[in-house]
Parts: C-alpha cells; sequence; structure tokens
C-alpha cells in the first residue's frame, strides 16, 4: 500500500528493503524449519540409512551386536528363495487389498451420505464426529474386544449365529484367522477412507451435478461421470493411507490374529526379536518399503493428485 | 434496413401484446405456458404464487425481481430442479411437470457456470451429446462447432479453472447450446462478471439469441439487463407476477406500486381523488400539487386513496408556469450531474421528488440546492398504480 501512495521516490529504495527483508524471510523460514528437520533426520532418516546398511552387512554368531560390517548380498539372496517370506509378502498385499477395497465400498456411502445428503452443516459435522467415535477408543481396547469377546468360539457372533441357527457349530474362523484379521482391519482403518472421501465429496460444486442432470445424464450417469472423477483424489489418498498402514501392520495381526496368523510385519518382528538376525530382518525390512513404495505409486496412477487438488 | 428492424419489432410486440393482458392462458400448443404455477417449500414458505406466462419460440423473457421473490424458484421449476406444489409447465404441448431434468428439452446456464472442474472444456461441451449417446467423433465435432460459436475455439484442452470468468460463462453457454434445447434457461447469466463484460455479454448473448431464433428465459435482479435484453419482462414480487410487459412498457407505465418502485427513478406520490369525470381521476397528492391521471379501468371514486407513479424524466423544469394542475412546486435538495443526465433532488410538500434533465442544464442548475423550483409533468404521463 505504501508503494503505491509514493510512485514517484526512488525506485532504488524499495527494492534494497525488499531484497533484504527477503534475506531475513529466508533465513526465518530456515529457523523455522531446522527443528523438524534435525527431528527427522535424527529420527527418520538415519535409521531408515542405518537399515538399510545393516541390510548390506553379515550376520554372525557370537558377535555382541550379532553382524559385522562385511558387505554381503546373502541377506538377499536369502530372502528371494525363501517361499515363507514371499507367501507372507502375498498374505499381507492380499489383506492390505482387500482392507483397501473393503474400505472404499463401506466407506463411500457413509462419506457420500454425510457430504451430499446431510443438508445442515451442523449435522453434518456432529455425524462425521460421530463416524470418528471408534478413533476415540485406544486401539489395544478396540483391539482386544475383537478377539474373545466378539470374535472367539464362545464370542458373542458365534453365540448369535449359533442361538438364530444359521450355523450348527460355533465358527472357528471367526477367532486368530486370517479372515478376523481382515475383518478387523477393515474396522480399524475405515475411518482413513470416509475422512479424506468426506473432504473431497464437501467440496463437489452442488449445481455441476444438477447442470450434469440438465444435460441429459440421469442419476446414475451424474454419479459416475461427475461425481466418481471428483472423488477420485480422495481414494487415492485413502487407498494409499490404508495400503501402508495395513501392509506392514504388525498389532494388529498379533493380537487378532494370535500365533496362528503372520504378515511381513511379524516376520520382520521375529527375526529381529526371536532370531536376532538383525540383517535378514533388515532386508525384509526393505523390501516391505520397497514394495509399499510400489504400491503407493500404482496407486496413485489413479488420480492425477498434482492437478485435481 | 431501419424500417424493416422496426417494423420486425412491431410485429413481435403484435405477438406478444395479447399473452400479456391474457389472464390464465391456456396451453397453446407451442411454446411454453407456465399455469397457475406455485410453490410452497416444506415449512409453508410459498416461494412462488400462481404464475401464469407464455412464452413463444425465438422469444426473450426475463424474469425480473428483488432477490427472494420467486424468479430462480420458477425457472428452476422450468429445468425440472424444484417441483411444484400445484399448477402445469408444458412445453409445445407437453407437460413437463413430471419428467426428470435430463428428459425436459431445456436446459440451463447457472449462475456459477457449474463447470465440471475435472473435465477439459472440450470435454464440459461434449457432455450433453455424450449423455444423449451421440458417438465420439461426431460430439467431438459438434463441441468444436458450439466453442467455434462463442468464440473459443483454441482453448479447448485447457481446464475450466484456467479461465476468466467471462470465457467460463462462454463455455457454459457452449456446453447448452450444443444439446439444441427447445428453451434456453439462465439463472442470473451475467452475475459473476464484472460490469464492463457484463455489458459486452448483454449484446453477444441477445445477438446470439436472435441468430440461433431460440427461446430463452433469463433470470435477473438488474433492471438495466432485463430493459436491455428482454422482448418481455417478468417483473415478480414476494412470490408473484406483478405485471408482464414489453420494455418500453415497464419502464413508463408501470402498473403496481412495486413496479414503480423497484424499477427505479420513479415519483411514486399517495393522494386522495377529488373529482371524477369519466375516465380522468383529479387528485390532490401530499406534495400540495393537484394531479390528474386518465384511468379508464380504475373504479377509484372521489375520496377513494390511491397511488400515482410519475417517471422522473417525464417531469421537466417549468419555471414560467404560475401553477394548476400537473404541476408541482419544490425546494432543490441536491443537484446530481451524472454525464449526460442531471438529476434533481427534490422536495415536494412532504415528499421526495426526483427530476431527469439533460446533462447540458447542469450549468444554469449548478449551486442552486436551497432555492424553489417548479416542475411540471403531461398527463399522460401520470401512471395510477395499483397496490
Amino acid at each position: 500500500m505504501s508503494s503505491s501512495s509514493v510512485p514517484e521516490q526512488s525506485h532504488g529504495q524499495p527494492a534494497e528493503v525488499e531484497k533484504k527483508s527477503g534475506f531475513l524471510d529466508k533465513l526465518v523460514t530456515l529457523g523455522w524449519a531446522t527443528p523438524g528437520f534435525a527431528w527427522l533426520a535424527l529420527y527418520l532418516i538415519a535409521p531408515l540409512v542405518f537399515i538399510v546398511l545393516v541390510s548390506f552387512w553379515t550376520y554372525e554368531q557370537g558377535v555382541r551386536s550379532g553382524f559385522t560390517t562385511d558387505w554381503t548380498l546373502q541377506n538377499y539372496t536369502d530372502l528371494f528363495n525363501d517361499s515363507t517370506y514371499w507367501n507372507n509378502m502375498l498374505s499381507s498385499f492380499m489383506t492390505s487389498v482387500i482392507a483397501v477395497v473393503a474400505c472404499l465400498v463401506f466407506g463411500f456411502p457413509v462419506a457420500y451420505f454425510l457430504a451430499m445428503k446431510v443438508q445442515s452443516l451442523k449435522y453434518q459435522i456432529a455425524l462425521f464426529i460421530l463416524a470418528l467415535a471408534p478413533f476415540w477408543t485406544s486401539f489395544l481396547t478396540r483391539s482386544i474386544a475383537w478377539t474373545y469377546p466378539l470374535m472367539g468360539r464362545e464370542g458373542a457372533l458365534n453365540q448369535v449365529l449359533t442361538k438364530l441357527g444359521i450355523v450348527d457349530e460355533p465358527v472357528q474362523a471367526l477367532g486368530f484367522s486370517t479372515l478376523s484379521v481382515r475383518l478387523a482391519m477393515v474396522q480399524l482403518y475405515i475411518l482413513f477412507m470416509i475422512t479424506p472421501l468426506f473432504f473431497v465429496l464437501a467440496q463437489v460444486d452442488r449445481s455441476a451435478l444438477e447442470a450434469a442432470r440438465d444435460l441429459g445424464a440421469n442419476g446414475w450417469k451424474t454419479f459416475r461421470e461427475v461425481v466418481i472423477p471428483q472423488a477420485m483424489p480422495g481414494v487415492v489418498i485413502g487407498s494409499i493411507f490404508i495400503f501402508v498402514l495395513t501392509m506392514g501392520e504388525y498389532g494388529t495381526v498379533r493380537v487378532i490374529g494370535g500365533n496362528t496368523v503372520s504378515s511381513v510385519g511379524t516376520i520382520v518382528q521375529s527375526k529381529v526379536e526371536i532370531g536376532i538376525q538383525y540383517p535378514q530382518g533388515a532386508a525384509s525390512a526393505v523390501l516391505l518399503v520397497a514394495a509399499l513404495i510400489v504400491g503407493v505409486f500404482a496407486i496413485t496412477r489413479f488420480s492425477n493428485l498434482r492437478e485435481e487438488i | 434496413m431501419a424500417e424493416e428492424l422496426t417494423e420486425d419489432h412491431a410485429e413481435g410486440a403484435a405477438i406478444a401484446a395479447p399473452s400479456a393482458t391474457l389472464a390464465p392462458p391456456k396451453p397453446s400448443g407451442s411454446g411454453l405456458d407456465l399455469v397457475g404455477l406455485t410453490k410452497e417449500f416444506p415449512g409453508g414458505t410459498v416461494a412462488v404464487e400462481d404464475v401464469n406466462l407464455h412464452v413463444d419460440h425465438g422469444e426473450y423473457v426475463v424474469l425480473l425481481g428483488p432477490s427472494g421473490c420467486g424468479k430462480t424458484t420458477t425457472l428452476r421449476m422450468i429445468g425440472g430442479h424444484e417441483f411444484p406444489t400445484a399448477g402445469q409447465i408444458t412445453l409445445d404441448g407437453q407437460s413437463l411437470v413430471e419428467l426428470e431434468p435430463h428428459e425436459r428439452p431445456t436446459t440451463t446456464v447457472f449462475q456459477h457456470f457449474a463447470l465440471f472442474p475435472h473435465r477439459s472444456v472440450l470435454e464440459n461441451v461434449e457432455f450433453g451429446l455424450k449423455m444423449h449417446g451421440v458417438g465420439k467423433d461426431e460430439r467431438r465435432k459438434q463441441a468444436r462447432a458450439a466453442l467455434e460459436m462463442v468464440g473459443l475455439e483454441t482453448l479447448g484442452d485447457r481446464k475450466p479453472r484456467a479461465l476468466s470468468g467471462g470465457q467460463q460463462q462462454r463455455v457454459a453457454l457452449a456446453r447448452v447450446l450444443v444439446t439444441k434445447p427447445k428453451a434456453l434457461l439462465l439463472d442470473e447469466p451475467l452475475g459473476d462478471l464484472d460490469r464492463l463484460l457484463q455489458l459486452r455479454m448483454r449484446v453477444e448473448l441477445r445477438n446470439l439469441q436472435r441468430q440461433l431464433g431460440l427461446m430463452f428465459v433469463h433470470v435477473t435482479h438488474n433492471q438495466e439487463e432485463a430493459l436491455s435484453m428482454a422482448d418481455r419482462i417478468v417483473v415478480m414480487n414476494d412470490a408473484r407476477v406483478q405485471q408482464i410487459a414489453d420494455p418500453l412498457t415497464i419502464a413508463t407505465k408501470p402498473e403496481t406500486e412495486v413496479v414503480a418502485r423497484f424499477m427505479g427513478d420513479n415519483n411514486v406520490l399517495a393522494g386522495t381523488v377529488t373529482a371524477r369525470d369519466g375516465d380522468r381521476l383529479t387528485v390532490e397528492t401530499s406534495t400540495g400539487a393537484t394531479m390528474s391521471a386518465v384511468a379508464p379501468d380504475s373504479e377509484k371514486a372521489v375520496g377513494d386513496t390511491v397511488l400515482l407513479s410519475v417517471r422522473a424524466a417525464a417531469a421537466r423544469l417549468d419555471d414560467g408556469a404560475t401553477g394548476g394542475q400537473n404541476t408541482a412546486e419544490c425546494e432543490i435538495v441536491f443537484v446530481e450531474f451524472l454525464g449526460d443526465l442531471v438529476k434533481l433532488h427534490l422536495v415536494a410538500g412532504e415528499e421526495r421528488m426526483l427530476v431527469k434533465v439533460p446533462g447540458e442544464a447542469y450549468a444554469s442548475l449548478r449551486g442552486r440546492e436551497g432555492e424553489r423550483i417548479r416542475i411540471a409533468w403531461k398527463e399522460e404521463d401520470v401512471q395510477l398504480l395499483r397496490a
């Protein structure tokens, strides 16, 4: 404002001030960024680099650390020949895909209802917070509630099923099984799908929906041609969240699956904690991260996030 | 050529005039008919009440009124985005009320354009054809032609957000025109544009409509826009139609107080009838002036209170006159110079009055605030208003 009111003054001065403040701005930005960066460097980047290094070092019994710093590819060749590892990778991948698809299938109607059908903003926010309710309870409480009380052999679900005569015998597969792990994951992670979907759908221009109807699209075509394309960024973000979180899952698998279910996460854990095979564990973890990166990259192909958000 | 134009105009007016005066029109089989159209929202708000209107093909009709008057709801009912609680909508004899928006031969240009943000300009324009099952090559061709018509043929690959407001408006137009609707509905189509662009788009829109010979129903709250674009104006207020007439009639012969006030620059004066001689009423007004008006349809008798309207531009300065009917003595409150005209803000008796005189008069009026002045008008410029 001041520069517009004094256009007659020398041009050098304001430019210099701008330059100076520009430098100061940069310094301030740097100041703000430093603690966060230092934190990340110390607690994320350094450990990651270290894990990658360890994965190329040699396992040796008797040494206190469990490995020597001799370079080797043995950890990886072992893993590539280890069918158990790949079976687990595949099973974890399937679990993740199922979780993503199920969260999308069950989460989309919820988000759609919240964003498009609830008219009053007050109710919209209230219902959204209510939908987040499972998130308030502790992860461990929810997971444990899932095991014996709900899904166990004598659990509530089996009791209902037998009482109603739907099954003769309590269903064994409900508790401590791959099925129960996958069911639990959908319930635990569905909010990561509902939330981004709710926000992208809430931004869809209602008059664009009317315009589509006006131009000859029936309800379904409007949904397919106008709603879904605009929901894609939310689908992609939700899918990335759920894919990454479930693929590396270890806690849920342990609690819900008991000892009968394994995943890439539990393998890494057992190698490190039980076998004390750090190089092997590191290599499995590195491969897991690689798989995650490939998966995330594949998911982003569904929508041009940079352009759409 | 000028002759041809005026002839055309007269003919248009002749066709339009009877339908304006015909109360509840019968669906005639050609054009759009609204009969007794009423919309009551849940909760009891009556948004539109007993609207009757006939619009011919090729006619440009503007629904004009303040916000909340029901004009947009009326338009949305024609388009199928609201459903009437009573009344009939027919287009070429076919009832539209039971049809979904996508089944109606009407399309709407929405106020904020409502373009699809995820589709390119060309894909936006193609959309209607795609929904109607037109093959890819054919719809590409037609969409390009439509973009050419609005002058945007080079911007087909852009996303809507990369366009200016005026360009988005054109895309919205091309998108609806490509579907060849029987009636085009426009909801405040110029409302999102800056003023200069509005003025240009008025001309462009009207030219386009003439070129296509299409029925346009246009909603606006802007009096000037309505007067400059419409074949006929429907003035609405408080859910009801106030007056349906061509722009000249609306501007010079308002029928109701609401129309007279809403169109602006009308002096609305209350008074009491002191004499009636056939169709001629003599009225004593609160300005202190005695006015006469010819009102053949009025049942007002001596002693009745009436409302009269005189256009600001119909009054003139009359320094020489000594008094009599249809003159008033006023005090000048403010002389407002607007370039090609001068607005004189006056007080006559207890009433504020407004007189518009040509800009040249400013030289002799400048600085005369506080002085007294006499104004006069012709009897035929006095309108008796319905309440």
